[in-house]
């Protein structure tokens, strides 16, 4: 591995939004590599996973430029599990983190990557979709949470719309759109690549913490007891 | 759970502590000098009241939420206060349960992350070894004494007999006191905490007027029981309220009778868990319920009736804290023990586990 400084920044991306441990490492290209199925344990294995991955690639912590996170949506614990572990790191590192969402990774890097009107759309508890719009690999609008049998109609864009992703067919038929039913896949570095990509922007604000990206509000109701009132 | 070579007694230490395990993020730092009272150095406590009022109890989710995206701050102000650097420190202490596993989850994360790029070792603390162990960061106090350990989730009566050694002598069976304040200020239309709430209601009422029952005190040992004595309460405040409206004098009274059962409960047996417990050198309160000025004022009153020292660590120490994970990881840190990567966030983890379990007899095993 490349000592940290280089014009290719080295980057350790991770992510386990899913049930599953992503983690790659990239300088110019993907060095790295290691994706897991992981019902649960991801918490305890984390780690090791990403030692494993530095010493694979004969580096170390201290080889590091750059943390990238995938920051969901996905699992609410799967994501602060990310999440709090890339910004202990970045503290402790004294380098900077960079969040990227689950739509950024569902873009395609092997295909034409920039759609100009694209809905990304990934899989939700109880049979529902995370959808955002995107035009040219940028977001476009806030993502939501929808009913892939019942897409609601203001989610129409304007030109040569695409649906990519998690019941990809049912939310475009209503719009006669074109479709690609994808699963997300190579988390991580597709998560390392777009992190690189920000990097490089002259704008990159490097004090900005990642956030995760829940959408859906807690679960929580409001008391439901009614309390007394003073007289008087 | 692996064993380190243990830094002995003489060599100074700094430790960074972390706590997430309810509704307070925090972070602090601890340095021990051989021969000298520990000082701590700084201690960021950042409470999340505010999320969690709509709801009337900290909502997990919403807890959970805030921790992970405020740990890493709580870490960077207490270093700012110490005047230290990351590579001052000796060791990471971080709570690793009991508590609401998402907070605990986020907390154990950050500190994992710091005790890779650091190249530290990380300490999972038991936070109510964090509270248990307290008088000896406030006042230096040798084992073995008596622990009241009384807050928002948790009340039990500990004889601290080493830094990794707790027998407990009893606990609430079901509802902790801080819980029955809140569920009780809430019943009153008061605030939130509970705790200040009621005890300032208390000041105006008559504690006499209302005859509430004293839970489990005619059952030998020193197991304590609240649940009841808020059904108590509900019914005594609905007799009382008219049209939704209740004057502030019943409900002065009302607070005021609530207030002196909890404490009348917690001296008695008090008085019982001191009269099990042997030789010991204090008995010692911690937890956010042992601000209550009733309880101290009636717990010192037992102590000097049988002569025995009393230790009520500052307020700032008694409620959650990450001063005193850092001791309490120091403790464990001097006594030889680490963690590594694998280091496990658990919802439950009883301080003895040498009795029976309390509460959650389920097949996830005993909360605390």
């Amino acid at each position: 591995m490349q000592p940290k400084g280089g014009f290719d920044p080295n980057i350790l991306a991770f992510d386990t939004s899913l049930p599953q441990i992503s983690a790659a490492l990239s300088s110019d290209v993907i060095i790295a590599e290691h994706d897991e199925q992981m019902a649960r344990g991801q918490a305890e294995k984390l780690m090791p996973v990403l030692e494993n991955l530095l010493r694979e690639a004969g580096g170390d912590w201290s080889n590091l430029d750059l943390i990238a996170v995938g920051v969901g949506p996905g699992n609410f614990t799967g994501i602060r599990i990310s999440v709090s572990a890339a910004r202990g790191l970045a503290l402790g590192l004294g380098i900077p983190v960079i969040g990227v969402s689950m739509f950024e990774a569902l873009l395609d890097w092997d295909g034409p990557l920039y759609q100009p009107a694209e809905i990304l759309s990934i899989a939700a508890p109880r049979g529902q979709a995370y959808v955002q719009y995107f035009r040219y690999g940028m977001p476009q609008a806030k993502p939501r949470l929808i009913d892939p049998c019942q897409p609601p109609l203001d989610l129409q864009l304007p030109v040569n719309m695409i649906v990519r992703g998690h019941c990809a067919e049912q939310i475009a038929r209503p719009f006669n759109a074109r479709w690609e039913e994808v699963a997300p896949n190579r988390v991580a570095a597709n998560i390392a690549r777009i992190a690189e990509i920000r990097w490089r922007d002259p704008g990159y604000d490097a004090s900005a913490r990642p956030t995760p990206l829940y959408i859906r509000a807690p679960d929580a109701a409001p008391s439901r007891h009614t309390v007394p009132t003073l007289a008087g | 759970m692996s064993k380190a070579i243990s830094p002995g007694p003489d060599r100074p230490l700094t430790v960074l502590g972390i706590e997430s395990s309810c509704d307070d993020t925090a972070a602090a730092i601890v340095r021990d000098l051989p021969g000298q009272m520990p000082q701590i150095l700084s201690s960021v406590v950042a409470g999340q009241a505010e999320l969690h009022a709509a709801f009337g109890g900290v909502v997990p989710e919403i807890a959970a939420r805030a921790h992970a995206e405020k740990l890493d701050f709580a870490v960077e102000q207490a270093l700012i206060d110490a005047g230290c650097t990351l590579s001052d420190l000796d060791a990471i202490a971080v709570t690793a349960g009991p508590g609401l596993i998402g907070g605990v989850l986020s907390g154990v994360m950050c500190a994992k992350g710091l005790a890779a790029a650091t190249g530290l070792p990380i300490i999972g603390v038991n936070h109510l070894a964090g509270h248990a162990l307290t008088p000896r960061l406030t006042d230096g106090l040798e084992f073995p004494y008596l622990m009241l350990l009384v807050s928002g989730g948790h009340c039990q009566f500990l004889r601290v007999e080493g830094p990794l050694s707790f027998r407990r002598l009893g606990g609430t069976i079901d509802d902790a006191p801080g819980e029955a304040f809140d569920k009780a200020a809430r019943l009153l239309g008061l605030g939130q905490p509970g705790g200040p709430a009621i005890e300032a209601e208390a000041l105006q009422g008559d504690a006499t007027r209302f005859a509430f029952p004293r839970p489990l005190l005619d059952r030998p040992g020193c197991d304590l029981s609240f649940s009841g004595l808020k059904t108590a309460l509900m019914r005594a405040r609905d007799q009382h309220v008219d049209g939704g409206v209740i004057t502030s004098q019943d409900r002065a009274d009302l607070a005021a009778g609530f207030q002196a059962a909890v404490a009348d409960v917690l001296v008695e047996k008090s008085r019982r868990a001191l009269a099990e417990s042997g030789e010991i050198n204090g008995f010692a309160v911690a937890g956010g319920v042992a601000a209550n000025a009733l309880l101290r004022s009636g717990l010192e009153a037992l102590c000097q009736s049988t002569g025995i020292r009393f230790l009520a660590p500052p307020l700032a120490l008694c409620t959650d804290n990450a001063a005193m994970i850092a001791w309490a990881g120091m403790e464990r840190f001097r006594f030889g023990e680490t963690d590594d990567m694998a280091l496990s966030a658990r919802p439950r983890w009883p301080l003895d586990t040498s009795q029976p379990a309390m509460l959650g007899h389920g097949k996830k095993g005993a909360k605390a």
